[in-house]
């Protein structure tokens, strides 16, 4: 308790503390019922009532393994996974993908304006944060102009997303490159799961207006498919003085999805989405961004646990800030694993991988210029990972590692080595040790300003390596009876040629390029409990703490390196089911102060209240920041806009 | 911060009674649907007051838990009785019929047996539908879904409404 209040007052003003002592005071007392509980032998099952009262469809929808959410398998991850439902995001009266991230405490989240987002696990968070692998449906979503993801872009109809699996830490010996930090896993619902037409609409004060419809139907037995489209309308933010962003923006999106049981043991999907949109922009023209992608996937389940996949996409964007920059980019890629089991203790995966990048750079504008205009580049990797059953169902170690080759850095080896020990059936202790690197994305090496020699301002470093990392961590996981489940993950992370900016000639201030001369270390400690207090009421609540400590290595001409994350974040979440089919929601989180761009500490809430007068209807009132009118989560003054009370009012119709 | 984690551990006692399964009691309240989802022909009541009976073939994985989806429940003003069975000749009237796993072994002579008479004939096991069971639940992503054969429900005289059709997955014999 000293620890927790000393470090908390030091940063944080005394309402959030107040605030925080008093949700710390609330999870003690959880915690201390649910340990007298542990002694009695009340059995509080779910009711058969409540299920009695449900639609087939709902029936359909019930998790039947006990405990939690998570299948079986997560708990034993040695990983720090953290796993957001769609049902969570529904409740949780999300309107966006990153919106819908907030709910992953193991994420940093920060809306920067109406189009951007920052968002980051474990530090080095930036508007184009350059340290996670984020997928959806297995398709890659982060850029290879500098390894951020277009937040803007990203979306789906948040109905059909299944699950968000947030993993913080590296991840690269199964998932890949740029998986140093963490990786963002974002599946969709089988078709199979979206049949029947659903139709969904309303607006508020800064969601002008949305609206989405999606149909899902059968072409013959075992082949299901779902068609859908989107629209939204969002309002501009505004700076601290009042001025108005100008950054109003809307979007359309489309897609469709087949999903084909061709027997027993093969499936093959086959999906798609294209969208088209623009955003405001003070004084200049309108952001254009449009872009569509394909991907075929083929699952062959072979005997026992083994499996064969074979996946393939496309993915076109484009994008054009008038003034500034404008890019077309086509990704084609594709990807093979096979998992067998090896006697009865190794479960084995393998798998290998090629990607090509067709970068058009237009170049058009006098202010920067990405050189050569117009690359082609190839990425292949390999890679294996064995996990042994040390002891059966009881101790199980798993390495790997990924072989990546890129154009910068040629051959880049990533390897790691984790071991869990599922202790009982209510715990797992695991630890972890993993080496990942960044690999340079076109920004490191090939960006130039202004646009024309001589570039006086910023120059390209064909020399730029990759920034590396070595991660020890360690996590455990309990479950007490079925209400209560606890995570917790510490982490040791120590980094090596972290992106710096160098002067070309030391004497003079510019020109500048990126160089490798920062190193660091991060610690920090990510905790989560979840408490089903009654069968309509559940608790989420979590703490993450994070503490960064970068320098530059002789020879830098950089200034010191500050950080731009919280050391710590708070949240507690509540879900209630009330009798008469409502449901009511309230998210509350607190997130420190930002040392370097000087945002203050702030704390918020977001509400909804659901009303289902019929399966088939429900109507949600939404407030989200409803503490004050407005408030900052990222940037420093000049650029800084401000995030405004937003409250909308949404119908969904299933038919 | 440490102290949160400690606080969250607080002298909790880990060895902690199984869970009576959360999957038999959905399943439970899916053979209460059924009942008010399927057609039965005229005959197969006494009249309209006689109970819609729900059996059990061989081991009960249910425990209580279907007696208590059906407690105090009328369809129309038929009550429903619950009946277990541990062999098919011991069949009496019945309705709704659950076979378990026990019986995989015996399931040829029990279809055949079961055939002509109107009983919606459900399982949960690897097979079933192949080899003419109506309704199968099947485990899939952690839920329970429906896979129906309607040869099987037509050749029994059975009216399914749309309503359990439409989120089933619908096989003919012979597939599983």
């Amino acid at each position: 308790m000293l620890t927790f209040t000393t470090v908390m007052e030091e940063r944080i003003p005394r309402p959030f503390l107040l605030r925080s002592a008093a949700a710390f005071l609330a999870i003690a007392a959880v915690c201390a019922a649910v340990a007298q509980d542990a002694t009695t032998d009340t059995d509080r099952g779910p009711s058969v009532k409540k299920l009695k009262q449900m639609s087939l469809d709902e029936l359909m929808d019930v998790e039947v393994t006990s405990v939690s959410k998570r299948p079986e398998k997560l708990f034993e991850t040695a990983s720090a996974i953290q796993v957001v439902t769609g049902d969570e995001i529904r409740r949780a009266g999300a309107t966006s993908l990153a919106e819908a991230l907030r709910l992953a405490s193991n994420l940093e989240v920060a809306q920067i304006n109406s189009q951007q987002w920052a968002i980051s696990a474990r530090g080095f968070n930036n508007a184009s944060a350059n340290k996670l692998l984020v997928l959806m449906d297995g398709r890659t979503l982060y850029s290879p102009l500098h390894a951020a993801v277009f937040w803007d872009v990203q979306d789906t109809l948040l109905e059909d997303v299944d699950r968000i699996e947030v993993i913080s830490g590296p991840g690269a010996t199964q998932w890949g490159a740029n998986a140093v930090n963490g990786v963002i896993n974002i599946t969709t619902k089988s078709a199979k799961d979206t049949q029947g037409l659903l139709v969904e609409g309303g607006g508020g004060s800064k969601l002008n207006g949305f609206g989405g419809v999606r149909y899902g139907g059968t072409f013959a037995s075992g082949v299901h498919y779902r068609i859908y489209g989107k629209y939204f309308n969002r309002d501009s933010t505004r700076f601290g003085d009042g001025r108005d962003g100008a950054n109003n923006w809307e979007m359309k999106q489309g897609g469709f999805r087949v999903d084909w049981d061709a027997d027993a043991n093969n499936l093959v999907t086959l999906q798609g989405d294209f969208y088209d949109g623009h955003v405001g922009q003070p004084g200049t023209a309108d952001i254009s961004v449009s872009g569509g992608n394909l991907l075929g996937r083929w699952t062959r389940t072979l005997e026992g646990k083994s499996s064969i996949s074979l996946q393939w996409y496309s993915d076109h964007t484009h994008r054009r800030i008038p003034g500034t920059f404008a890019e077309d980019l086509d990704t084609h890629d594709i990807d093979f694993q096979h998992r067998l089991t090896l006697g009865d203790r190794h479960d084995v995966l393998w798998g290998a991988g090629y990607r090509l990048i067709d970068d058009r750079q237009h170049n058009d504008y006098p202010l920067l210029a990405f050189l050569p205009a117009h690359v082609r580049r190839q990425w292949f990797n390999v890679f294996l990972q064995d996990e042994i059953a040390l002891v059966k169902d009881r101790l199980l170690f798993t390495s790997g590692a990924k072989l990546e080759h890129n154009f910068y850095t040629g051959y880049e080896l990533q390897p790691s080595a984790r071991l869990a020990w599922l202790i009982n059936k209510e715990q797992t202790a695991w630890a972890a040790v993993s080496r990942a690197v960044r690999t340079p994305s076109r920004i490191d090496s090939e960006f130039y300003s202004p646009r024309d020699p001589p570039f006086t301002f910023l120059q390209g470093n064909p020399h730029f390596v990759s920034e590396e990392l070595i991660a020890y961590e360690l996590g455990y996981r309990v479950q007490f009876r079925s209400e209560l489940s606890v995570g917790l993950a510490l982490f040791y992370q120590d980094y090596d040629h972290l992106r710096s900016i160098e002067r070309v000639n030391s004497a003079t201030p510019f020109p500048i390029f990126l160089g490798n001369l920062q190193m660091g270390k991060s610690t920090g400690v990510e905790l989560t409990a979840d408490y089903r207090a009654t069968d309509t009421w559940r608790l989420h609540a979590s703490y993450t703490q994070l503490h960064l400590d970068l320098h530059s290595k002789p020879g830098s001409t950089d200034a010191a390196p500050v950080d731009t994350d919280p050391e710590h974040q708070f949240s507690l979440r509540s879900s209630l089911d009330l009798p008469g089919h409502f449901e009511f929601d309230a998210v509350y989180r607190l997130v420190a102060r930002l040392t370097s761009s000087r945002v203050p500490a702030y704390d918020e809430v977001d509400v909804r209240l659901g009303w289902s007068p019929s399966p088939a209807l429900e109507f949600s009132l939404v407030g989200q920041n409803l503490l004050r009118p407005s408030h900052a989560e990222f940037n420093a003054t000049p650029s800084r806009q401000l995030i405004a009370r937003n409250i909308y009012g949404k119908f969904t119709w299933r038919y | 911060m440490t102290a949160l984690a400690w606080v969250l551990w607080c002298g909790l006692a880990v060895s902690l009674p199984a869970e009576p399964t959360r999957e038999y009691q959905v399943k439970a309240v899916f053979l209460f649907n059924f009942a008010q989802f399927v057609n039965w022909p005229a005959g197969a009541f006494a009249d309209p007051q006689a109970p819609l009976i729900i059996g059990v073939l061989g081991d009960d994985p249910f425990d209580t838990v279907l007696d208590e989806a059906v407690r105090d429940e009328k369809i129309g003003a038929r009550p429903l009785l619950i009946q277990r069975y541990q062999r098919v000749e011991d069949i009496g009237i019945c309705h709704i019929l659950f076979i378990s796993r026990s019986e995989t072994g015996r399931l040829e002579q029990i279809v055949a047996r079961l055939q002509n008479r109107s009983i919606l004939t459900v399982g949960d096991t690897d097979g079933f539908s192949r080899r003419g069971v109506m309704i199968r639940f099947l485990s899939e992503n952690n839920k329970i879904r429906l896979r129906i054969n309607l040869d099987a429900t037509k050749a029994a005289s059975l009216m399914l409404s749309s309503k359990l059709l439409r989120p089933a997955e619908i096989v003919t014999t012979g597939r599983d």
